[in-house]
């Protein structure tokens, strides 16, 4: 069995349900003992952002700042898409606790093993 | 069920529950016995298969009411 599990997370402000639901997957893999990684790419940048998951909370579920900080404390791993980060002109003085700028390899290294990787 | 911990998890479900499930059950000695109450219809299969990923054991389900014992190290 896979010791690893990523989630590949492409919406934020655009589409907060898929955004909400991406970190409560990724919350049930760490919280299932596994080395979770969320992937922030497309429009999903925008959450390394401090400030923008305040905004969002989808009714039936925890605000996505709650699921986010969660997931941090389970050790959960975020990395931003570097690419995607910076043709937004996001601030990278400005990321939340944990998120790390990264580019492709750093995804293509966490899944050389055999993670599985479900994308939102 | 009598459980040495209870914890009431209301309508939590899907990562939310299991996560502050593991919270919770790290704090127990091993061996020792959560008594977990979850309504949400997804706990029914989400519990046996967490307890299958994290090696935890599934004493007792009788939904919303299930005995989970902490593995030993």
């Amino acid at each position: 069995m896979a010791t690893k599990f990523c989630v590949n997370l492409t919406h934020s402000t655009d589409n907060t349900d898929r955004a909400t639901v991406g970190f409560v997957l990724a919350n049930a893999a760490v919280g299932s003992g596994k080395e979770t990684l969320v992937f922030l790419s497309i429009e999903g940048v925008r959450l390394a952002q401090r400030g923008v998951a305040e905004g969002i909370h989808e009714e039936g579920f925890a605000p996505l700042r709650e699921l986010m900080d969660s997931f941090a404390k389970g050790g959960g791993t975020i990395y931003v898409c570097s690419p995607c980060f910076k043709k937004r002109k996001l601030d990278e003085h400005s990321l939340v606790a944990g998120a790390t700028i990264v580019g492709g390899a750093k995804l293509v290294e966490f899944l050389s093993d055999g993670s599985p990787c479900v994308t939102f | 069920m009598i459980g040495d911990t209870t914890w009431d998890a209301g309508d939590l479900g899907c990562g939310e529950l299991v996560l502050q499930l593991r919270f919770r059950i790290e704090q127990l000695e091993p061996g020792a016995l959560l008594r977990l109450v979850a309504v949400d219809p997804g706990a029914r299969a989400d519990l046996p298969a967490w307890c299958r990923l994290t090696g935890h054991a599934l004493v007792a389900a009788d939904h919303p009411v299930y005995l989970i014992r902490r593995k030993e190290p």
